[in-house]
C-alpha cells in the first residue's frame, strides 16, 4: 500500500526513532554542544564577539540565500543538477529542512534555559526566605509535580501493554493518568482561561474612563468603533435592517453594509499602512542584527 | 464640624463620569454570565469571510486531506475551541482526513487531541462514524521554531513528519509515515487547504512562508482587523473571527446557504445552494457565548456613551 508517498532518505542527519543510533547521536550532540559552550566561556571577550558575529552572519546568510536565490521548479526526486548554479539551488533546498530541525532543537533548548532561570531565581528566594517566598515554593512544587505526572503518563503510554490508556474515556487509566488529567485539564487549563477572561473587565473599565470625544479625531474614532461594535450585535443589526429594508438608496445604510464599508475603506488601508511601516522597521532591525550593527540590548 | 459626603456635591455630569469600578465589574459579570444559563438564538447575518470559509470547507471531497495548524490553548477557548469544534464537525461529517501540527505553544497538541476526541465521541453518540486517531487524523505535535518549520513545510513537507510518532487507537505509538492519512501526500500542495486555528501571530509566520497550498484562518476577535487585510487581498480563502465567526459557522451549518425556508441565509459571496447539516448537533460554543458577547458589547457601548454624556454635561456646567 502506498502510504506516505515520499519518505525522507536516510542521511547522516537522521536515525530511526527510538533506535540506539539515535540515542548515541543525541549524547554525542549534547557533548559537542556542551564543549562549544564551555569553549565559548573560556574564549577571551574580544574573540568571543567575533565568533558570535560570524555565527550570526552565516546563519542569517543561509536564509537570505534561501529566499533570494532562484528555487528549483517542479524538481523530481532523482533529478540531478545540470550545472553549478542549479546545484547550489538544489543544495539550498535540501539543506533547509536540516537547518529547520537544528533551529527547532535550539529553540527547544530555550525551554531548558527557562527552567534553569526559574529555578535559580525561585530557589534563591526560598533559600534566603525573601518576601513572598511561599509563592516560590508553590511555583516550584507545581512545576515538579506537573513534570513527574506528565512524564510518567507519557512513559506508561509508550508500553504496548498500556495501549488502552491512549483511547477515549478513562479506560485503563491509573493514578498517574487521573493525576495528569486533574493537573493539566482540571487546573492548569482552567486557570489559563480564567486569567485571560479577566482582560474583559479591564477593557470595559479602560473604555469607560478613556474613550472620550475630546477632539474631532477622537470623535471619528469613537463613532466608527460604535458602528463596528453595533454591527457585531445580531439583534441590533436585524432591527436596523428591518427599518431600511426595501429602499434602494437606504440599503447602503444597513448596519452590516456601513460596517463592511468601514472595514474595506478605512480599517484595511490603515492597517496595511501600519503593517508596511512595521515590516520596513523589522527589515532594518533584521539587517542590523545580521550584520552585527545593533549594539543595544546585548550583555556587552 | 459637619462631615459632608463628597458624592453629594457632585453634579450629574461628574456622577456619570465616575461610576465605581466594582459596579461596572458586577454588571459585566452578570451580563456575561446570566445568558450562559438561558441560551437564546439571536438573529445573525454571517459575514462574507465566514460564508466563503463555510463554502470552501463544505466543497471538500470525501477522502481528501487538509492540514490544520492548531496554535491555541485554553486561554482563548471561548473563541478558539468553538472554531476548532465547528471545523471538526464539518470535516468529520464530510469524511475529510486531517493532519494537525503546532508551532505556537507546547500545550496546544494535547488541547487539540482532547477537542478532536470530544467531537469524535459526540459524532459516534449520534450514530455517525467515529474518527479514529492514526486512521483518520494525525497529531504531529509541537515544533518550537515556527519560522523554520513553516519554511520546511513549504519546501519539503516530508521532512517535518519524518521520525514523528502518533498513537493509533488502543495501540502503542507508531511512525506517522505508516498512517493512511498521509497516503499520496508528496508535498504540502497535496493538501486541499491549510487551516490555521490560532490566537497569536502565527498567521503571519505561515503567510510569509507557505505558498503552495491555499489557506483559511480561524482567529480570535481581536485579530479580525489584521486578518481582514489578508482576506481583502485574496491571500486567504476565508476566515472565521472570534465568537461572531463561530456563530456564523454554526448558523450556516444549521440553516445552510441559499436554502429556501424561514431562516434563509443569502450572501453576495455565493449563489450556490449548500444544505448544511439540518437536524444534527450544529450549535456549540458560538450559540452559547454569542448572547454573552452581545450583552457585553451592549454594556461597553453604554459605558462609553455614559462617560461621554457625563463629560459634555460637566463641560456645559463649567462653561
Amino acid at each position: 500500500m502506498e502510504l506516505l508517498a515520499q519518505l525522507a532518505p536516510k542521511t547522516f542527519w537522521n536515525a530511526q526513532n527510538g533506535s540506539g543510533e539515535l540515542f548515541i547521536k543525541i549524547i554525542l550532540g549534547l557533548l559537542v554542544s556542551t564543549g562549544i559552550v564551555v569553549a565559548l566561556f573560556k574564549t577571551p571577550n574580544q574573540l568571543r564577539r567575533w565568533v558570535i558575529t560570524a555565527v550570526t552572519f552565516f546563519s542569517g546568510l543561509f536564509y537570505v540565500l534561501f529566499w533570494i536565490y532562484p528555487t528549483p521548479i517542479n524538481r523530481q526526486p532523482d533529478e540531478a543538477p545540470r550545472n553549478v548554479l542549479e546545484g547550489f539551488s538544489f543544495w539550498l533546498s535540501d539543506a533547509q529542512p536540516v537547518v529547520a530541525d537544528l533551529t527547532n532543537i535550539i529553540a527547544a533548548f530555550l525551554i531548558g534555559l527557562g527552567i534553569y532561570s526559574l529555578l535559580r531565581v525561585h530557589l534563591g528566594r526560598i533559600g534566603k526566605q525573601q518576601r513572598d517566598w511561599q509563592f516560590s515554593v508553590v511555583l516550584i512544587a507545581g512545576m515538579v509535580i506537573m513534570v513527574i505526572f506528565g512524564y510518567v503518563d507519557w512513559y506508561m503510554r509508550l508500553d504496548p501493554a498500556n495501549a488502552k490508556m491512549a483511547g477515549s474515556g478513562y479506560v485503563g487509566w491509573t493514578f498517574w493518568q487521573f493525576g495528569r488529567d486533574l493537573l493539566f485539564n482540571g487546573l492548569l487549563q482552567n486557570m489559563d482561561a480564567g486569567m485571560f477572561s479577566i482582560v474583559a473587565f479591564y477593557i470595559l473599565s479602560a473604555a469607560y474612563r478613556a474613550f472620550r470625544a475630546r477632539s474631532v479625531e477622537a470623535t471619528i474614532l469613537l463613532v466608527t468603533a460604535l458602528i463596528v461594535m453595533l454591527s457585531l450585535m445580531g439583534l441590533i443589526e436585524y432591527f436596523w435592517a428591518q427599518g431600511v429594508d426595501g429602499m434602494h438608496l437606504s440599503n447602503n445604510f444597513k448596519l452590516d453594509n456601513v460596517a463592511r464599508w468601514l472595514r474595506a475603506n478605512v480599517q484595511t488601508p490603515a492597517i496595511r499602512g501600519i503593517d508596511f511601516g512595521v515590516g520596513i522597521g523589522l527589515l532594518s532591525m533584521g539587517v542590523r542584527l545580521w550584520l552585527n550593527l545593533e549594539k543595544t540590548g546585548g550583555s556587552n | 464640624m459637619a462631615i459632608t459626603d463628597p458624592a453629594a456635591n457632585k453634579s450629574l455630569g461628574e456622577k456619570l463620569q465616575s461610576v465605581p469600578k466594582p459596579v461596572l465589574y458586577l454588571v459585566l459579570f452578570m451580563l456575561a454570565a446570566i445568558p450562559l444559563f438561558f441560551p437564546v438564538k439571536l438573529p445573525n447575518k454571517p459575514i462574507d469571510a465566514s460564508v466563503e470559509m463555510f463554502t470552501n470547507v463544505m466543497a471538500l471531497p470525501e477522502g481528501s486531506t487538509v492540514l490544520v495548524e492548531s496554535d491555541w490553548t485554553n486561554s482563548t477557548r471561548g473563541e478558539s475551541m468553538g472554531e476548532m469544534e465547528a471545523l471538526l464537525r464539518i470535516l468529520m461529517r464530510k469524511k475529510v482526513k486531517f493532519v494537525v501540527y503546532t508551532i505556537a505553544d507546547p500545550q496546544a497538541p494535547q488541547v487539540s487531541r482532547d477537542t478532536i476526541r470530544k467531537i469524535a465521541d459526540e459524532e459516534a453518540k449520534a450514530g455517525r462514524y467515529r474518527y479514529k486517531p492514526f486512521e483518520d487524523y494525525l497529531v504531529l505535535g509541537y515544533y518550537p521554531n515556527g519560522e523554520g518549520t513553516a519554511s520546511a513545510i513549504n519546501n519539503k513537507f516530508v521532512s517535518i513528519v519524518s521520525g514523528k510518532k502518533d498513537w493509533p487507537e488502543n495501540s502503542a505509538p507508531r511512525d506517522v509515515s505508516l498512517s493512511p492519512v498521509l497516503k499520496g501526500i508528496k508535498s504540502v500542495a497535496d493538501f486541499k487547504y491549510l487551516i490555521v486555528v490560532t490566537a497569536s501571530s502565527t498567521t503571519n509566520t505561515v503567510l510569509e512562508r507557505i505558498t503552495k497550498v491555499p489557506m483559511m484562518f480561524m482567529v480570535t476577535g481581536v485579530m479580525v482587523p489584521e486578518t481582514t487585510t489578508y482576506y481583502a487581498s485574496g491571500q486567504i480563502k476565508g476566515f472565521c473571527g472570534g465568537v461572531k465567526g463561530v456563530y456564523d459557522l454554526e448558523t450556516l451549518m444549521e440553516n445552510g446557504l441559499n436554502v429556501e425556508g424561514p431562516n434563509k441565509i443569502v450572501s453576495e459571496k455565493s449563489t450556490e445552494v449548500i444544505p448544511g447539516f439540518p437536524g444534527m448537533q450544529n450549535t456549540g460554543k458560538g450559540m452559547a457565548y454569542y448572547p454573552s458577547l452581545h450583552f457585553a458589547l451592549f454594556l461597553l457601548i453604554l459605558a462609553v456613551v455614559t462617560g461621554n454624556v457625563g463629560m459634555f454635561l460637566a463641560k456645559r456646567k463649567g462653561a
